[in-house]
Parts: structure tokens; sequence; C-alpha cells
């Protein structure tokens, strides 16, 4: 007779959304220019996160690893969000081909983003090459495209599958939607001419790295066929979330870089795998033995931009280490072997 | 299923044991090397045929259900690499919801410096991840810690992967093959010692030394240590092994604060003149050069006095105990010097000692920080103590002249009754291990007393009742001493078996119910309807109740009721 102990000592806390100052008065506004890849050409984006109510599922149950709901603000009104928007546009100008608008929430979310301002911030921004709205699958309906696809013409929706594997993100991510939730969504984005693009976590709480490297891997080959593009996050330790309740008691370690760099090396025929290494090389972050970080980080980052494995070119004496860890740690019954 | 692992022997709340594993005879504690072995393990945790295995996680609230598996796991335990409380906490919790004859694995956290104390603790099975993982991190790892590669010295160590190699000139994966090839030996010839230890019963003495090269391991001991009652009832009463206190964390030791508890709750309580004496190197102390030289000069006198000496890290030892382990039987260094934590200590034993009995005087015939000692006890009770060594010599013609007239005198002062001093050594030694006043009811009159220090027996018209032996210093009981105690002991110490004669060993399986107080060695009396017997124990009572396989009970002799 098989009997499992296993303790249940956490359970998911949402972190409360800080209250203060300009926030309060729903100013805050945080922008940032890069260069990102558009039709294989490299070109300059900008990137604009408006503070809005929060992400309705963080405000209704929450996924493990997301922190961002403390950056948004339950007071917000509609004319704030159009003030930050506004207010970006006048400092940074639309010499952009890529917009990015994230909410840390639904964009599409008309509860989160009233009507009137989603379509006035994306008529503003017609004639854009590509506009990048973030959303969970059940805002990408028919009804909402249809509207949206009046206003602008090159909207992407970015969608955060996270993993192709239901059991997981629904276990240990807690994200509440299937595969068959974000193929529909994709189906329907794509019938109203937008492009696609799924977020894919790399390293979930409660797997071990090869479990997270195997995931991942399987998880661009399933959502390929349904996306343009896909973006690999790494999973860092953001605060008040479960993720970072494990990480303080040593239950889980942020993926390797190595990792991530088989992964992308590995699907490189099969999408466009884009990827940007948050916190890289920190402790709360993606990271190697320290010593090979930050070169592993910039080559990440060169890949991201020019789809060639030949961008990788780092070695370092921690390799064995990370391999011996993909074989072995499924034998510390759930702690990472290595901080 | 039957059980897949017995323990064979116990050294506090560490064991030898047999673990039968996939064909063949594993002697642990010991350490699973090869990845086979880990998958077959994993993959018994899902359906063992051969093996039952389960897991158990660090909880915050304790499930009260016991586990009964061949193996327990304890998930995730090398995130207490350097958290010495939460390991504590771990391990002593898991230990205690395992059953006692489960082997309990802790995974990927085992090296050679660590080890010793994760056996302390009662862990049975380790593996040689971590051994692996630290060559990777470019370690060589041994009992006294780890060192990088580049700081290996040529030839690192003479063991046979090490032997001949010359590490300098090798490529930073040969480094890691050689290092895991070490390190996985070293983990071995560790485990090997400690087994060694378990079987002699020292391994006690083995992880004071160990702790030290590390302050997190120095750390783990004394948070174990801080988990008395977990330890004590796993606590050997007797040794036959020299306790060997070298070090601070020795004073906390589980045998040495429960011999200081039995002296003031199980021991009867004294009036009259009592005698503080001086400890001496050779045990017991009354064969020592010191001790019969005092005792020769006081002669007949003693038969009015009790005597008591003062000693580190023991605190007080009444002369009748000094026969007991752990005071029969230890050594410190002695440098003329002690340390606060002794002095405190000692100083913390003879005030309560002297609080609890009702002594009318107290002769002090001690001198240099016994006298210290004295004299601070005196202060904080408001009470007079008599120095009688007059110049720092306690073997000087003066001062034993002194003793002698002083003792004199108080004795005339309040006129205590004489006693028989052979059977001051049984009576107390009874109270001690049974319980106070249980000597009332062995010894219902003054028996007599005969045979040589220390094996006394006492008999009572003709019939033996009871006996010292020679090897351990405990009272040892005849079927009429054990009659005589079940009249009045109400169950303690006693062990309640299945309707059998037993011969030679009571085997826990046949064990139907026993005093959980008894412990290992403690002399107990096996009953049922038919028969009486009396032996010693060979495991803590609580575990015989709880145990399936093992020797429950060594027995002497066997009568029908």
């Amino acid at each position: 007779m098989k009997k499992l102990y296993v303790a249940r000592e956490h359970t998911a806390r949402k972190p409360e959304p800080r209250i203060s100052g300009s926030r309060a008065r729903g100013n805050e506004r945080s922008a940032w220019t890069g260069m990102d890849l558009l039709n294989g050409d490299i070109v300059p984006s900008l990137t604009v996160v408006l503070t809005t109510k929060g992400c309705s599922w963080a405000r209704r149950d929450g996924c493990t690893m997301c922190g961002y709901n403390i950056d948004s603000n339950p007071y917000t009104q509609a004319s704030d969000i159009q003030k930050q928007f506004n207010q970006v546009i006048a400092r940074s100008g639309k010499a952009f081909k890529i917009v990015k608008l994230f909410t840390s929430g639904s964009f599409l979310d008309q509860d989160e983003v009233p009507i009137d301002v989603r379509d006035a911030i994306l008529s503003e921004l017609r004639g854009m090459p590509k506009v990048i709205v973030e959303s969970r699958p059940e805002f990408v309906t028919p009804e909402i495209c249809e509207d949206i696809a009046k206003t602008n013409e090159h909207i992407e929706v970015a969608i955060g599958l996270e993993t192709s594997s239901d059991g997981v993100r629904n276990n240990y991510i807690n994200k509440g939607f299937s595969f068959r939730d974000f193929v529909r969504a994709s189906e329907t984005a794509r019938s109203h001419g937008f492009t696609v693009k799924a977020y894919l976590l790399l390293k979930p709480p409660f797997l071990t790295e090869r479990e997270a490297l195997e995931d991942a891997l399987q998880s661009v080959r399933d959502a390929a066929p349904h996306a343009e593009t896909i973006s690999l996050n790494l999973c860092n330790v953001q605060k008040g979330t479960l993720v970072e309740a494990l990480w303080k008691k040593g239950l889980y370690r942020p993926p390797w870089l190595w990792t991530a760099v088989d992964v992308l090396k590995q699907t490189q025929e099969a999408a466009t795998v884009i990827c940007d290494p948050v916190g890289g090389g920190s402790r709360r972050g993606p990271h190697n033995c320290r010593k090979c970080d930050r070169e592993v980080v910039e080559e990440i980052k060169e890949f991201s931009l020019s789809q060639n494995s030949a961008s990788f070119t780092a070695s370092c004496t921690d390799q064995m280490l990370w391999e011996f860890v993909l074989e072995f740690e499924e034998f510390s019954y759930g702690a990472p072997l290595v901080p | 299923m039957t059980r897949q692992f017995e323990v064979t022997k116990r050294d506090g709340a560490a064991r030898l044991g047999k673990l039968r594993w996939r064909g063949e005879e594993l002697v642990t504690p010991c350490s699973l090397e090869s990845k086979e072995e880990l998958e077959f393990l994993k993959e018994s945790t899902i359906h063992g045929v051969e093996i039952d295995v389960a897991i158990v996680a660090a909880q915050e609230e304790t499930s009260a259900e016991q586990i009964d598996a061949d193996i327990v796991i304890l998930a995730g335990a090398a995130r207490f690499r350097n958290d010495p409380r939460g390991l504590t906490k771990a391990l002593v919790e898991a230990r205690e919801l395992a059953n006692p004859d489960s082997a309990l694995y802790v995974p990927a956290l085992a090296t050679p410096e660590n080890v010793s104390l994760l056996v302390y603790a009662g862990v049975d099975l380790f593996d040689s991840v971590m051994a692996e993982v630290e060559a990777r991190e470019g370690y060589f790892i041994d009992a006294d810690g780890e060192r990088r590669f580049d700081a290996v010295s040529l030839r690192p160590c003479l063991c046979s992967a090490c032997n001949g190699a010359n590490i300098t000139e090798l490529s930073f994966e040969h480094r890691v093959a050689l290092a895991a090839d070490h390190n996985k030996k070293a983990l071995k010839a560790e485990l090997n010692k400690i087994a060694e230890h378990i079987e002699r019963g020292t391994l006690r003495e083995l992880v004071e030394g160990r702790c030290r090269s590390a302050p997190a391991l120095t750390a783990l001991l004394r948070l174990l240590d801080e988990e008395y009652s977990y330890f004590e009832r796993r606590s050997p009463i007797v040794r036959t092994a020299t306790l060997l206190a070298c070090s601070q964390e020795s004073l906390n030791r589980p045998e040495i604060r429960r011999f200081g508890e039995r002296v003031i709750e199980r021991l009867r309580k004294r009036e009259g003149v009592l005698l503080l004496l001086p400890c001496s190197a050779r045990k017991p102390y009354s064969r020592s050069r010191s001790h019969r030289i005092i005792l020769a000069h006081l002669d007949k006198l003693r038969q009015y006095l009790n005597e008591a000496i003062i000693t580190s890290p023991i605190g007080v030892v009444p002369r009748s105990l000094e026969i007991m382990y752990p005071a029969s039987n230890y050594d410190i260094p002695v440098t003329g010097k002690w340390t606060c934590d002794e002095r405190e200590w000692v100083t913390g034993r003879l005030s309560q000692y002297l609080s609890v009995n009702g002594f009318e005087s107290v002769i002090a015939h001690v001198s240099g920080p016994y006298r210290q000692i004295c004299d601070e006890v005196a202060t904080s009770l408001g009470i007079k103590i008599v120095h009688t060594v007059s110049d720092e010599n306690v073997l000087s013609f003066a001062s034993l002249e002194r003793l002698r007239t002083v003792a004199q005198e108080l004795i005339d002062s309040c006129s205590p009754a004489r006693r028989d001093l052979r059977f001051d050594y049984m009576r107390d030694l009874a109270d001690f291990q049974f319980g106070l006043h249980t000597s009332a009811a062995i010894f219902p009159e003054i028996p007599k007393v005969r045979g040589l220090f220390p094996t006394y027996y006492a008999s009572d018209r003709g019939e033996r009742i009871a006996t010292i032996t020679g090897m351990y210093g405990t009272l040892a009981l005849t079927i009429e001493g054990a009659r005589r105690y079940l009249r009045a002991s109400e169950g303690s110490y006693c062990v309640q078996i299945d309707d059998f004669e037993p011969k030679g060993t009571v085997f826990a399986i046949g064990v139907l119910s026993a005093d959980p107080g008894i412990r290992p060695f403690d002399e107990v009396i096996v009953v049922n309807d038919r028969v009486i017997a009396v032996g010693r124990a060979l495991m803590s009572g609580w575990e015989m109740q709880a145990s399936k396989s093992g020797g429950a009970v060594a027995v002497r002799h066997v009568e029908s009721r």
C-alpha cells in the first residue's frame, strides 16, 4: 500500500497593490525603448507599461509566479490610462516600428481598459507597422477583435500560454485556462488579420531543471503552429508570489541560463523564439555560476535578434554541474541541488 | 509484506541496520551510489513491489499518523544545507513520524563532513549526490571539510582515486572525475568509521570532534542537543565505553542531564552530615589513591556520613552511584582550570542537591576550584559549609586530621543512625533504576549484603534477591527480587509478552505492551499469565511497542508464575 505524504505548506498569496504618491493619482507610466525583430529586420521599438486597476485573474485568483499585480492601482480611472499614454507619446514620439502596450493584465479586458480608451489609443497608433497588446485568451473574442480591427490593422495579440501542458499550467502555475482556449484565441485573432505571440514560462515551480527543459521544448513545438513569435520567459522570483515563498524555503531555483540556451538552440528550426532574460545573473533571476552569467545573458539577447545559434559561443566549467543537475535533481525530492 | 529493514544495533538515536535491497543485503548507515539505485528507490515510492517506500516533507504542523514503511524519505532535505535550525526540526520530525523500524533516507545532503551528525540524529540512508555536486563545484571533500582544486597539494590523499595522481597536470574534466571519485570514497570511509563507533557505542565522541570543521555543523550539534527528550528516549542507561568529555557540548549530553535529574528525582531524601569530596581520575572513585587515603582515615565514621563527589561534567555523584554510568567511566581534560560553563553547571547541580536533601551540616574536603564552587553555593543558599582542607592539599596529614575531628563533632551533634555502606549501593541503585521508593518494595527489611566491591549481592533468609553486575554497575534482580518489585511497581519497567515461555531473547514482535520509560540496557521484568522473567532491555520500551523486528529483551531467568 502506497501512501504519499506531501506537505501542503503553501497557499498562493496574492500580492497587495502598493498605493502611494503619484500612483494613487493614476499618473504612473513607465516606458522604454529597444530593438526588436520585425519580419527579419531589427527595428526600434517602444514599450509602454500602463497602470490599470490590474489583471482580472490576479484579482480573483492569481498565478504562482506573477507579482505584477503589485504595480496596479485599483483606483485607476479611464482618463488616467489615457493620460499615461499621452505622456509617453508626448515624450518619446512615434518614430518606432513596434509599440508594445503592456498593462500587467489584459489590454483587451474592457473592465481593465475601457473601450473608448482602448480604441483611442489604438487609433492613435494607426499606421505603426506593429502594435502588440497583451491579453488573456478569454478576451480575444470575435466581437472584441472585430472592434479593434477597425481602429488598427497591425495588431499582434500576445498571450501568456506559459506551457502547452494543461497539467503544469493549471496545477503549478494556476493560470486558469487550457491549451484549447489559447488555440481558439489564436484562431480568432488570426481570422481578423492579427498576428499572435505566445509567452512561454521556462521553469514553473515544482518542476526539476530537466522537466522544465522538456516542458519548454514540447511547448515550443506545440505552440509554434499557433503563433508567429514565441517569447521564452525565464522565470524570476517576484515579490509576494508563491514562487518567492518556495524560493525562500529553498524549494525553488530560477532556471539555469544554460537551460534557456539549450531550448533556444534546439527549437531554432521549429519556430521564431525570442528571449529577454529579465534579472539574468541575479539570485532572483535566471543564472548559472555567476562567472559566466553576463556573457550568456548577452548571447541570449543577441540570439533573440539574430535567430542564429552561432551567437552561442560561451563555455564555462559550470556546464558539467548543469549537466549533472539535469540528470540528478529529481533524486533530491523537491529541493534544487545548487542554489 | 515482510519487513525489508531491521535495526541491529543502537547508539542513542543512531542505528546499524540491515536493508534487504534488490536481492542483496545492505548494511546501514550507507550511501546509495548508482543512478540505478536512486531510480529504483524513486520508482518504489509509486509502485514498489519489493520494498515499501514513503515520502515525508518537513511540515509546519506534524501529522499524528505514524508512517510504517521500509524506507521513509525526507523530501527536499538538500534545502537545509545551510540551515541547521530547519534541519534539526526536520530530522527530529521525520524520525518521530517514521516507525522506529523504518530506515530514514535523507536525499542529496550527505558529505563526509556532515554525515556523522546526520547518523547521530537518526538517519540510516544517504546517497553520493552531494559528493558529485561538490566535485563539479571544484571541491575535494573530506571529513574535515572542503578544499578547492587549486588549493590541493600534488597528492591530496592516499585513497585509490588520488594515489599517484598529479592534479596540477589534469584538465578540469579530469579533475572533476578525480574529485568525484575521491569524494565518494571519503563518504564511504567516513560511513565505515561511523559504523565502527556505533558498534562501540561511541558515536557521540566522534560527532563532538567532527562538528568543529564548520560553524554550521557545531550549531547543528548544539541545536540537536536542545532536543533533549528526543535523544533521551533513545539513550542507553549504561555503556561500557568511557565517556570522553572533551568539549563544551559534552555538558549537554543526554546521559549527563538524565543522571543529574535522576539523582534529584529518584533518590530518597538524605539527612544528617554530608561530606563533599573532589573527583579522581581513577573510577570508581573509591578505587583511587586519594579516596582510599581519605576513606581509610575516616574509617568507621563513614557509617554515619553521607558522601558525595563534586565533578565536571556530571555535577554531583552520591557515593552509592559511583559505580553507575556515566559516573563509573568518564574522562575529562584536567588542567586545574575550570571553564565558566563547567563551573556554572556544577554549581547548579550542587545547589540543587543540597536544596532537595535535608542535611544538617555539610563538610567540604576540597580545594581549588571545588572550594570556590562550594563557597558560591553556600553563599547563594545561605548555609554553612565547613571546609577541612587547610593547606590546599586534601591528603596532607593536617587536612585529614581536621576532617576526622570535624566529622566526629558534627556526627555527635546530630547522632545519625549507622548505615550499612554496602546496602547503600544496592538501595540507591534500585531507586535510581526503578524509581523513587522502589527499594522499599525490593528490600522491605535490611538484607544481608555480601560480595566484593562493587559486585555485591543481597539475600533474604538465604534467598538471593539482587546482584550488582560487574560489567555495567547496574542492579540485576533475581526472580524473587522481581516478584517483590512487581507488588509495588504498577507496570513500570515491565514488558508484557504474548503467551509463550521466553528463552534467550524476546523479540519485539512478541511484545504486547511495554513501559515506554524503559531505555536500552535497563533491567526489566518480563511477564505474561504463565511466567515471570528478568532480563536486560535491548531497545527502549516505546520502541518495543512500535517495532515489528529485532530483539527487545535479553532474558536472564525465567520461572512459572
